[in-house]
């Protein structure tokens, strides 16, 4: 390897360092020179959480070989608020609640700064559109839009600097105030160190074999070349596992990495532990596993008949887990309703895309005590679980929740730290796990592709008498949260209406895709999709307001609900007039109105977007001419 | 008209907190040297801001400001349990928890002060960083009072751990599904604004109307960001986001081919809070993570009925998808009113 | 993840050429990196190794510009971005800014470039088909000397051109069209960052009453293997009095446009619509009478 000899100016200071030539720069700034606060969201320029300055430009930092600057000037996020005194923008951020997870604010900051440099006097369109290549997944943006409105503001001198100052709390009541958040300061400078940023002295890097098969039986697995690699210090396998394998949030049926055989494309089937990343992918590249091949099964459906292929032996249906719900009789209920509708609903996998990929580091204290630190949703339940993997007593495992750059469900899962916990007992050195983009893609959670039928009978006064509804939801692979997710799906299903007859079955089924776990909403997004759609498909056909349908069915105080618990107050008739009134809402039946609305482009509404918010100008300008 | 517009709504509802099982979570409060206040408690911050909400709660409960409220957490080692950071459960849970454990560290101090000012312990209030007797001229500051009660030999501390009152739910073998699954429940409804063009198919929701009960808002703008936030997720899966496999193999392992809303992708969010207090827990506070994602999608897919007269049952609702529609709804169409011609 | 041994930034044309006789076999030319670097990752190629790169965006006739009344011409390093920074640029090639605005974004467009675009030779590339516009000719270089050939030759298919081993694209030779209107209509499944589905460029100039089409220029792409000139459309519409009749008679010639695998239907209802959104945009940036292009017209497309 020819290093390169980079001479730049990084946050106002002269670099002159040897660099490896195939870094990126965002590679240089952050294990290089520990510049962290910008981070790798996806490392292919399609989330903007790396965007630093180069030579007064942003730039995507994963986009750009380090050698690119040479002899640049280089700003990071950590140039912003050097002397520790943020800049107006980020005191922005802070007033305004921009930031949530965080993870993605440093280049969210970055790329406000460079919109405010192009135009001043930006408007919030224009805003939007500079800032279209930086992805937030928390905070829907509209924060984000505000916090940049107040900073331009107060630039131009058109509100006072004191806007940026925290709530006035002196007469002491604090609740029900919108204090300013206390973690904002150390994302919004990029100070706050997520488990990726984080470094130990004699630290060993991880990376993962992962399997290419939907299913096969592992027949062997060679480490012996991968462990003959200079700088590899340990590989580990199933057959590692000292204690009893197996992790999940209801049903313990995933192995730490694949045993006997694996279930889905991009399952773990082994880990190396070497002293760069580079090394231990090279390891990894060098395992040789044997595969025979097993008969698959992707549909959910095709996986509950007779003769598919099984998932897991304890299983031998293929179902994770079915929830019913039943009320009255729905035959009945549909015998008096004078219209009974019927349709299929379907919702695809989504994937969680928290901005921070999954990452971790376990060390052995000076305790014994095997201490895993990751953005972990659940570390009260992982250690747990981990203890008895791993054979120790629970006091002698430890799980710090580092910040977590985004979770929505998905790290409610113990899905790498095992493999951390494990090769940092086998090396007694620190080990760090960063998962890249398509890793934590392909390998963690998603949420439950769902097959709904749904049947509803109502009388012509609007009254739900009977809900049938059938779900078969794709659980993937591995148990992980599908139970709980088919619970909650079925609880909620029939929404928040009285319903004397109902009959709802939920089903989780395992199959050879990647994984279904928990995801924000748990199964009554999928159902209660379904059922809402539902009510307006009838509110048309009765001629009824779609408000109206739901009122006329709606629990009220007092009501029992579909698992037959009595409730106490219920708020969903204050919801239903606070939406109506706020949005204006002209009544009718849902017939296609569109076109004749006349509640349509009130001043809450945003305008259409098309692109060239910063031509508007010039546009005007041509016009006038 | 190229672009067509149409509003559409839904409701929802949701529990807090974990489904089906007793929920628990624990704290610790002191109050310490110089008048702030230390909590400690096992899981808190995954973005949702509840590390802000918690300080709120105990400055509001210990009578300190916000800022000077420290926060040790997340570490099973050094801190009691607080269960998981999901089911919109840290709010209710882990809210109500360390207001608890902030009253009883504050009694301690209270009772202190009361015996050292001989007046009865109801006289006594705390706020804003001050402690002070109703109808004296005893006034001092936390700081002062808290080396008052060390001097006494007392460390203001509390504990506090907070149970659900719920049961699992029949859902065995034959079972009807009957039980208590949660003990706060929220409502919420919500209104999209969308615009249609009918050249491409591409739908942009231009604005959103939510109304959302979350019991107490301790945190409004905190709330207005969960709001928003979960709407935009609920816009990504109604329209765009699509994580595809064939034969298990995915096609979207990246974000150039799984594809997010980006700041040109959402709308405008209109919160309106309802507060319809939980009765059973210390503050009246329930939660808001996940019920703001419910009702988006088919409020959104019932507005894109309302614009074009085409209903999506598939999501996401893609362009094409759209568009394709419309032609066969404006082919099928052509061929009833032909028939009727006839 | 790319590995590479050794990254090369050459100074000059001889330098380039020089560096890659020595690396024969082993190299990879790059500009931007935009797409070099995302190709190496898992999904698309995975980890690859290679050698050497050899980074051409430094070397200064990549990176020369001039732009006349007639001609323009740019060289291969041209990052996107500069169709929106510079006015002159804009006006002399009046649909690129509308088509860099949609490109990827901001900052990607900061450091992608022109060449790497073409080079690349993707049907959903954006900025090839306003070149196609534009007649674009690629100028080729290689140590045995230079060579043009015009952009419709050079791209033969995805990803696959004309470009010889030891060759470089330095720079692009255009038609310059100064008073023309500029429209890019472009379509994917969101509103930045967004690959195309279909995109179409479009320039019309109109006669100074603005109520004749003098000329137009339409080029489309995403929906086959290379992007396509419609010259059927601009022979139909030059001369012809604007009207809406007339756009939406040239959306629907027969041309059989769409020859991609997927979504054709869908693709096909998109082009014809784009045509007469795509014209009657431009026409009203070249000054159409407000007779011409009337509200309800606008309303219908736009």
């Amino acid at each position: 390897m020819v290093d390169i000899r980079l001479n730049a100016t990084i946050n106002g200071r002269k670099v002159s360092r040897d660099a490896k030539p195939h870094l990126r720069l965002l590679d240089f700034l952050r294990d290089d020179l520990n510049l962290t606060g910008n981070k790798e969201g996806c490392g292919a320029g399609e989330c903007g959480t790396c965007s630093v300055f180069v030579d007064g430009v942003l730039m995507k930092s994963c986009l750009m070989p380090v050698a690119k600057a040479q002899g640049a000037t280089v700003d990071t996020i950590e140039s912003l608020a050097k002397s520790g005194e943020l800049s107006v923008l980020q005191k922005a951020f802070h007033k305004a609640g921009a930031s949530q997870c965080g993870y993605c604010i440093p280049g969210m900051v970055m790329a406000a700064t460079a919109a405010l440099r192009a135009n001043p006097f930006a408007d919030r369109e224009e805003i939007k559109e500079r800032l279209g290549g930086n992805i937030c997944r928390c905070t829907g943006y509209q924060k984000i839009f505000d916090a940049v409105e107040l900073a331009r503001d107060v630039q131009n001198g058109r509100l006072p600097s004191t806007a940026l100052l925290e709530t006035d709390t002196a007469d002491g009541d604090v609740i029900g105030k919108s204090v300013r958040r206390i973690d904002a300061p150390s994302k919004v400078s990029g100070r706050l160190k997520y488990a990726g940023d984080m470094i130990m002295p004699g630290m060993l890097h991880v990376q993962v074999l992962r399997s290419p098969h939907a299913h096969a039986r592992i027949v062997s697995i060679d480490t012996s070349a991968a462990l003959a690699i200079a700088g590899v210090e340990s590989v580990i396998t199933s057959a590692d596992v000292p204690g009893k394998d197996g992790f999940g949030v209801f049903v313990h049926d995933q192995p730490i990495m694949a045993r006997d055989k694996v279930r889905y494309v991009g399952e773990a089937v082994a880990a190396v532990a070497a002293e760069d990343a580079l090394t231990a992918k090279r390891a990894v590249a060098a395992i040789k596993v044997v595969y025979e091949p097993l008969a698959p099964v992707f549909d959910p459906d095709e996986a509950m008949r007779e003769g598919a292929a099984i998932v897991h032996d304890y299983a031998p249906d293929n179902i994770t887990k079915h929830i019913p719900i039943r009320v009255g009789d729905v035959e009945a209920g549909f015998a008096e309703s004078d219209l009974v509708i019927e349709e299929n609903y379907s919702t695809q996998a989504i994937e969680h895309a928290y901005l921070e990929p999954e990452a971790g580091l376990a060390y052995i204290d000076h305790d014994d005590v095997v201490t895993v630190v990751s953005p972990s949703q659940n570390i009260t339940h992982h250690r747990h679980m981990l203890a008895r993997i791993i054979a120790k007593p629970i006091s002698k495992v430890r799980f710090i929740m580092s910040p977590v750059g985004g979770g929505f469900g998905g790290k409610e899962d113990m899905i790498y730290q095992g493999m951390l916990a494990l090769l940092a007992m086998k090396t007694m050195r620190p080990v760090r796990l960063v998962y890249t983009r398509e890793e934590s893609i392909i390998s963690t959670a998603k949420r439950h592709p769902s097959r709904t039928t749904l049947r509803m009978g109502v009388t012509r006064d609007g009254r739900i008498k009977a809900l049938a509804m059938r779900m078969v939801c794709d659980g993937g692979a591995y148990g992980l949260s599908t139970e709980g997710v088919m619970r909650k799906a079925a609880i909620l299903a029939a929404g928040p209406y009285n319903i004397p007859n109902v009959r709802i079955d939920t089903f989780g089924i395992y199959t050879n895709n990647t994984p279904s776990g928990a995801f924000r909403s748990f199964g009554a997004l999928q159902t209660q999709f379904a059922t809402e759609s539902h009510l307006d498909i009838i509110a048309e056909r009765l001629g009824l307001d779609p408000f109206e349908i739901r009122r006329i069915n709606a629990m009220r105080d007092g009501a029992t609900t579909h698992t037959k618990q009595k409730l106490g107050s219920v708020s969903l008739m204050r919801a239903l007039d606070a939406a109506e009134q706020a949005s204006n809402w002209e009544a009718g039946a849902p017939t296609v109105r569109g076109p004749t609305r006349g509640d349509l482009g009130h001043d809450d509404v945003r305008p259409s977007v098309t692109l060239g918010a910063r031509f508007a100008a010039d546009d005007k300008q041509e016009a006038a001419e | 008209m190229a672009r067509k517009r149409g509003r559409g709504m839904a409701a929802c509802w949701y529990g807090i907190a974990r489904t089906a099982t007793i929920d628990r979570a624990a704290a610790w409060a002191e109050i310490d040297d110089g008048g702030s206040a230390k909590i400690v408690t096992g899981v808190t911050e995954i973005g949702e801001g509840i590390l802000t909400v918690l300080a709120q709660i105990a400055a509001h409960e210990i009578g300190v400001k916000p800022e000077h409220v420290v926060i040790g957490d997340n570490d099973t080692a050094r801190a009691p349990e607080a269960a998981h950071a999901g089911a919109s459960r840290q709010t209710y849970m882990i809210g109500n928890v360390v207001a608890l454990a902030s009253r009883e560290a504050r009694k301690r101090l209270v009772d202190v002060m009361a015996e050292m000012w001989d007046v009865s312990a109801e006289t006594i209030h705390t706020g804003n960083g001050e402690i002070w007797a109703e109808n004296t001229n005893h006034r001092i500051s936390m700081g002062e009072a808290v080396a008052c009660a060390k001097n006494r030999g007392v460390v203001p501390i509390g504990s506090a751990t907070f149970g659900t009152d719920t049961t699992g739910i029949a859902d065995g073998k034959g079972g009807d599904g009957s039980g208590r699954p949660w003990q706060a429940y929220v409502f919420g409804c919500q209104v999209a604004e969308v615009e249609v063009d009918t050249i491409t198919g591409e739908v942009q929701v231009l604005a959103v109307w939510a109304a959302h009960d979350v019991g107490r808002a301790v945190n409004p703008q905190g709330v207005e960001g969960q709001i928003e936030g979960g709407i935009v997720q609920a816009i990504g899966q109604g329209l765009m986001e699509d994580y595809q496999l064939k034969d298990g193999h995915t096609s979207t392992s990246g974000f150039a081919k799984y594809i997010l809303p980006t700041s040109l992708d959402v709308p405008r969010v209109n919160s309106i809070i309802i507060e319809d207090p939980d009765p059973i827990g210390p503050l009246g506070v329930k939660g808001i993570g996940e019920p703001a994602m419910v009702p988006t999608i088919p409020a959104v897919m019932n507005a894109i009925y309302d614009a074009v007269g085409v209903r999506v049952f598939d999501l996401p609702a893609t362009p094409e998808k759209i568009l394709l529609a419309m032609r066969e709804k404006a082919r099928r169409e052509a061929a009833t009113s032909m028939q009727a011609a006839e | 993840m790319l590995i590479c041994d050794e990254y090369v930034t050459p100074g000059t044309l001889a330098e380039a050429f020089a560096a890659m006789e020595r690396h024969r076999g082993r190299y990879r030319v790059v500009a931007g990196c935009t797409d070099t670097l995302p190709w190496a990752r898992e999904g698309r190629a995975g980890d690859v190794e290679i050698p050497v790169l050899i980074d051409v965006s430094k070397i200064p006739e990549l990176n020369e510009r001039q732009v006349g009344d007639k001609r323009v011409r740019l060289g291969a390093a041209t990052p996107i971005q500069r169709f929106l920074d510079d006015a002159a640029l804009g006006r002399a090639m009046p649909a690129m800014p509308r088509c860099a605005v949609w490109f990827a974004d901001d900052q990607i467009r900061a450091q992608a470039t022109l060449g790497g675009n073409v080079v690349n030779a993707s049907p959903a590339a954006d900025a090839t088909p306003c070149l196609e516009a534009h007649d674009a000719v690629v100028e080729l270089a290689s140590a045995k000397g230079k060579r043009n050939m015009a952009l419709r030759e050079f791209i033969t298919g995805p990803g696959k051109t004309q470009l010889a081993e030891g060759e470089l694209v330095t720079g692009f030779d255009c038609d310059a069209f100064p008073g023309y209107g500029g429209s890019f209509e472009k379509v994917g499944h969101r509103r930045s960052l967004v690959i195309s589905v279909v995109c179409l460029a479009v320039m019309v100039k109109l006669d100074r009453d603005g109520l004749t089409i003098e000329d137009t220029r339409l080029a489309i792409a995403g929906i086959r293997p290379v992007p396509r000139r419609l010259r059927e459309i601009e022979d139909h519409l030059r001369g012809k009095r604007l009207t809406g009749a007339l756009l939406e008679e040239a959306a629907d010639m027969p041309l059989d446009l769409v020859q991609s695998r997927t979504r054709q239907e869908y693709r096909r209802d998109v082009v014809r619509g784009f045509l007469v959104r795509g014209l009657i945009a431009a026409a009203k940036r070249a000054g159409a009478s407000p007779d011409a292009l009337t509200q309800e017209l606008e309303a219908a497309y736009g």
